[in-house]
């Protein structure tokens, strides 16, 4: 199974671009073995989703990585996330994907981290930039590889 | 003549917008303030909504503790139409409740607090290699199987209530879900297989076993009992801090509330006794005592209120001076008092609480154990509520709510006293007010000038490292205080960035 996991906060509009492009992708035909779930702030618990699929992309809002408005495919590996000391009210992604080795009881995922970069301040995101990367993310969450999606989508 | 230093916490660099700040001479700490950063003012989006619009919304307020906000705004609505709950619906609310403090007291403990055991600083004390192989992030080995564990268990909240984290599952009246033979059936599996891993990895032993452990020289006994004791998480943590002094650290103003929780199903009287504790004198609990200050905060008013009355209007010029936190300052009876599960402990009498404290206080080793070994209590009453439920029997009384009146809901969440007060006029809310634990513990000082507990608990506390402070990390983190996220996004330099993001109370 592979997995487009869209993270974030849609009541606030500079973390909603993961919800606004669930929303977008909602209920169209997705490829066969891709499942979309709308991940909110679930952090840690979405080990669930994650143990055991063949690859996820986390389609998320970022900041600092490419112009506002622009959509940016990461290997959250080489993405320069700092790894958290411990669990806090706070991590999200970094304490998932860095617990993901250790918690994984079936398989460990392939992660790709899709970016949609935040417009500055307290911004709605651009709607050419949640098209762009609904396309993208569905791309990403069917080529062969995830070496090849990023060599295709960087 | 002692030197005076300042030292900003850490804390705030991870945990977003609680910021904890400390003066210490010659290495103690002698006044601490901690602020909450970040207004939210949830009690202001309620007004103008319609009466059950804070079953959906409230929970919202926080991402480990949604069903007792959930709980506490179901209470309230539950209070102004009068409702009667069937004792099913009590017996779901309740496990989903347990359930979702069993999951935050594990990872609080071991995913939290442990981490600043395995911290350097503590690298010549004896067990440290121990120590730092079961709680290192990640790699530890209890901190994985905390993961792993945890995630399992809050399936139970999903079954019964849809989702996990903030399910709306609870309206006035019952719950909006019957549970299927196989639903029940999933979630008693599920906490039959939690409880196995608990008595082995965490206790070492039985949940019956533990629960003889009454006394101080009980617990002594029980850890002389075996090494699947000594060995055993919770065996490892108590050798482990009194070997750093954690026992001498972190006692407050020994004086502790409780709202009490989980109704029990179809009679009268709490799992979790409501009341008032001075040390260990437990008082009867009286709601009417509950307001809130202001002095130190930036809202409007200066008189110190009881919520129903109270408001949440944000003040601030820049040029107040005083003020320097957007949580206000909780008081029960005019005094600053403690919350969470070692309150709850006292206040229920538990033997063996009632017997460390009454001996030697409270302290920051206390606070952790009371949170390490509540799921001792919780798991096998969850599993008998389980079994009690009757099929065919309701889960849902349908209330009448009127367009005019007052509720409050009160409860004991994961962190301990959680109120939502409640008044509706032509059939909107025109009033709400909520008071988290963390207000409680983490609340600035008050009218008068009194710290808040967790201000009050780093007074006296031995600062070796200004540059690694981690003696005050643990006293802070023995409060388990809330953080919320409120929302989320990768930053380049750092991971899902917390910097203003988070907060405090409500």
């Amino acid at each position: 199974m592979r997995r487009i996991i869209c993270i974030g906060n849609r009541y606030v509009l500079d973390d909603a671009a993961g919800p606004r492009v669930h929303d977008r992708l909602c209920g169209r035909p997705l490829p066969e073995g891709v499942e979309l779930i709308d991940g909110g702030l679930g952090g840690l618990d979405l080990l669930r989703h994650m143990d055991g699929a063949e690859r996820v992309v986390l389609v998320d809002a970022v900041r600092g990585f490419c112009r506002a408005g622009g959509v940016v495919l990461l290997d959250p590996a080489a993405a320069g996330l700092e790894r958290p000391a411990r669990l806090d009210h706070a991590t999200g992604i970094a304490y998932l994907l860095a617990s993901l080795p250790h918690a994984c009881e079936r398989s460990v995922p392939e992660v790709l981290l899709l970016g949609v970069e935040a417009p500055p301040g307290a911004a709605e995101p651009d709607e050419k930039a949640i098209d762009e990367a609904a396309r993208m993310s569905l791309l990403a969450v069917t080529t062969p590889s995830a070496a090849s999606a990023r060599s295709e989508l960087s | 003549m002692g030197t005076t230093r300042t030292i900003e916490v850490p804390l705030n660099r991870v945990e977003g917008d609680l910021e904890v700040r400390v003066e210490t001479t010659d290495g103690v700490v002698t006044d601490a303030w901690c602020a909450g950063t970040m207004f939210r003012g949830f009690e202001r989006i309620m007004v103008g909504r319609g009466r059950l619009d804070g079953l959906v919304i409230t929970p919202r307020i926080c991402g480990l503790c949604s069903v007792s906000h959930l709980t506490a705004a179901a209470r309230a609505l539950d209070a102004l139409a009068a409702a009667e709950v069937p004792p099913n619906a009590v017996r779901i609310r309740n496990v989903a409740l347990m359930v979702e403090h069993v999951q935050n007291d594990m990872r609080q403990a071991f995913l939290m607090f442990a981490p600043d055991l395995a911290n350097q600083a503590y690298r010549d004390v004896e067990l440290y290699d121990e120590v730092v192989r079961r709680y290192a992030p990640f790699e530890g080995e209890t901190a994985a199987q905390v993961v792993r564990q945890t995630k399992r268990l809050i399936e139970i909240i999903a079954l019964v209530g849809g989702q996990w984290p903030h399910t709306s599952f609870m309206v006035p009246g019952g719950i909006t879900s019957v549970p299927t033979t196989g639903d029940l059936l999933q979630c008693q599996l599920l906490l039959e297989h939690f409880r196995s891993w608990y008595e082995e990895r965490v206790l070492g032993c039985s949940v019956e076993r533990w629960r003889e452990v009454r006394s101080v020289e009980a617990l002594d006994g029980w850890l002389d009992e075996s090494s699947a004791h000594r060995d055993s998480d919770l065996g490892l943590f108590l050798r482990f801090a009194r070997r750093l002094g954690l026992h001498n650290v972190g006692a407050a103003h020994e004086q502790y509330v409780s709202f009490g929780s989980l109704d029990l199903p179809g009679g009268d009287g709490q799992l979790v006794a409501a009341g008032f504790a001075v040390g260990t004198a437990v008082r009867s609990f009286e709601q009417e005592k509950i307001s809130e200050h202001t002095a130190y905060s930036w809202f409007e008013g200066d008189e110190p209120l009881h919520p129903s009355r109270g408001s949440t209007t944000p003040y601030a010029s820049g040029h107040e001076g005083k003020p320097y936190s957007w949580a206000k300052a909780p008081r029960y009876d005019h005094v600053p008092s403690e919350t969470g599960p070692l309150a709850e402990m006292l206040v229920g009498r538990d033997p063996l609480f009632v017997d460390l404290v009454g001996r030697d206080g409270s302290s920051s080793m206390v606070r952790e154990l009371a949170r390490i070994v509540r799921p001792a209590t919780l798991l096998p009453t969850a599993q008998q509520w389980l079994a009690d439920v009757q099929q065919g029997e309701p889960f849902y009384s349908k209330p009448t709510l009127p367009d005019a009146g007052e509720g409050y809901g009160l409860m004991h969440a994961s962190r301990g006293a959680l109120g939502h007060w409640v008044r509706i006029n032509e059939g909107r809310i025109d009033h709400y007010q909520i008071i988290t634990p963390t207000a409680w513990n983490g609340s600035p000082r008050d009218a008068r000038g009194r710290r808040g507990p967790m201000e009050e608990a780093l007074v006296g506390t031995e600062v070796r490292d200004p540059d690694n402070p981690v003696e005050l990390g643990l006293v802070v983190r023995s409060f388990d205080p809330c953080l919320v996220c409120t929302v989320h996004m990768v930053d380049r330099d750092g991971q899902r960035s917390s910097a203003r993001r988070l907060r405090v109370g409500t």
